[in-house]
């Protein structure tokens, strides 16, 4: 799922630095956006603005722990 | 009086009334006059200030002392690339500015390249009682700023709320939602804030619900810079249905001309509400929107030829279309102009073009602009190679990055195997905007 994750974000946000160790800190408000929007079209889950926190916002694993959860529940 | 002087002002009646917040720092008026007075023995009157804005007090220090110096402001984006900061700064180290001049504001505007344009210390008054009039900024309201403060939108909400007394919550952009809601959660009799369209529809889209929990604290919305889609508007009334919300027709070279409250049970996209009474308002014979007032720039600095292709007769001519229905409110129908507008930010997109030709292997490439969920319009850089090359995105996108303001960034990249010209060898706009309406 990372793998996948990655290859949606890449072509969505080309000036983002994926492997950063610190994710939120590269976004912008459309980028932010773009991740919720993304994901939510790609795994069908509903994500919000709560989600959109700097902690799960930090990496491709956090990202990939969040998309898991929301399909768990 | 000019803006600093009201600053002064409301020192003096109400030293302890907030001035601004941001982040986990509060000062108040009387504090922010010292700093601004303090700080203005490091500018020279006539001299003309070029700085990185940021979202922040200092910002607001750095602002009001060159003002107070007698300087003229010019902040630039946050993130300009140094090359573009130098060039600015000796374009402006040697330019001569016409007396009564408070800021130089850096554009793309309807006419394309990016330039500078004059605003004086009047233009600011008359923007603050437009807005004062216009919009009921009021010396109880909060006003959150998430946008820019080197451009228009942002920074002209600091003329009336300074003039009134009232108090600015900056914020750094929109990104961390929970910081708008901590926001609107400050003690404040009445809050109001200024969103581009792009941040409406994502605001809708992630956080409608919660936004509706604030409809009685929420005095006023204004949205501004790009069009706001009509599915958005009247999401926006009803999840919001006491506060009022504005459409404005405004630009950094216009200044800010008339409004219109769409919460008023019609919700008419596209019209922008009656001229302000600074303002005045004529659609010339070709149906363009032409303004007139004391809200207009003084032209672009180091550029009188520019200057008098838009400003002619103390009228600003523009190229948008509209109309101005029987009673008096304009209605906008469209522009004629290649420039895109990416979320409010206009993008000429000759100029992303001309950047990304110096990319190693690029023989052509056209910027487009592709509807976008969020931000109405996205720019698209369709490249064509050298033979076998493949493109590397994000390469071309750094490089882009390493030469230009990050709004002028393309988010989309295409490859493709030739770029279409006319006949004449201009690059083919039309053809490639119709292909990707």
């Amino acid at each position: 799922m990372k793998e996948r994750i990655r290859e949606i974000l890449e072509d969505a946000l080309p000036l983002v630095d994926l492997d950063s160790d610190f994710l939120f800190r590269e976004l912008d408000s459309l980028g932010v956006a773009t991740i919720l929007m993304k994901l939510s079209e790609e795994y069908s889950i509903k994500l919000d603005a709560k989600d959109a926190t700097p902690k799960n916002l930090k990496s491709l694993d956090s990202l990939e722990a969040m998309v898991k959860s929301k399909l768990e529940k | 009086m000019r803006l600093v002087d009201y600053l002064h002002q409301n020192a003096r009646l109400y030293p302890d009334k907030t001035a601004a917040i941001c982040g986990g720092d509060k000062i108040s008026y009387r504090e922010l006059s010292a700093k601004v007075l303090e700080r203005s023995s490091s500018y020279r009157s006539g001299q003309v200030v070029p700085f990185r804005s940021s979202q922040s007090i200092d910002f607001l220090i750095t602002y009001f002392a060159i003002h107070q110096a007698g300087a003229v402001a010019a902040p630039l984006e946050k993130d300009i690339p140094e090359n573009r900061f130098k060039e600015i700064s000796d374009i402006l180290s040697s330019s001569k500015v016409p007396e009564g001049t408070a800021d130089i504001l850096y554009t793309t505007g309807t006419t394309g390249k990016s330039k500078g344009v004059m605003i004086s210390h009047k233009t600011i008054i008359a923007d603050a009682e437009n807005l004062i009039e216009g919009q009921g900024f009021s010396h109880n309201l909060l006003f959150i700023i998430s946008g820019p403060l080197n451009h228009i939108g942002s920074l002209s909400k600091i003329f009336p709320v300074t003039m009134q007394g009232a108090t600015l919550y900056i914020l750094e952009g929109m990104k961390d939602l929970e910081k708008f809601f901590q926001a609107l959660d400050c003690p404040a009799q009445k809050t109001a804030t200024f969103f581009v369209p792009a941040t409406i529809r994502m605001l809708l889209t992630f956080s409608g619900e919660r936004l509706s929990k604030y409809a009685d604290k929420i005095d006023f919305i204004e949205s501004g810079a790009a069009p706001l889609a009509h599915s958005d508007m009247l999401r926006l009334c009803e999840v919001l249905p006491k506060t009022r919300l504005y459409n404005t027709y405004a630009s950094t070279e216009t200044g800010i001309i008339s409004t219109y409250n769409f919460n008023d049970g019609e919700c008419i996209p596209g019209c922008l509400g009656r001229p302000m009474s600074h303002s005045k308002i004529i659609i010339t014979s070709e149906g363009k929107i032409s303004c007139q007032g004391d809200t207009l720039m003084t032209g672009y600095v180091n550029d009188p030829d520019l200057t008098t292709s838009v400003l002619k007769n103390n009228t600003i001519h523009t190229s948008d279309i509209g109309e101005i229905d029987e009673i008096g409110r304009l209605h906008l129908k469209g522009r004629e102009t290649d420039v895109i507008n990416v979320g409010g930010f206009k993008v000429s997109p000759s100029e992303v073009e001309d950047a990304a030709m110096s990319f190693p292997g690029l023989k052509d490439c056209i910027c487009i602009g592709v509807p976008h969920p969020i931000t109405g319009m996205a720019l698209k850089l369709i490249v064509e190679l050298d033979g076998g090359m493949r493109l590397d995105k994000p390469s071309l996108a750094r490089h882009l990055k390493g030469k230009l303001e990050l709004f002028k960034v393309p988010m989309l990249y295409e490859q493709a195997e030739s770029i279409k010209r006319t006949f004449n060898g201009k690059l083919d706009r039309k053809f490639y905007n119709s292909q990707n309406i």
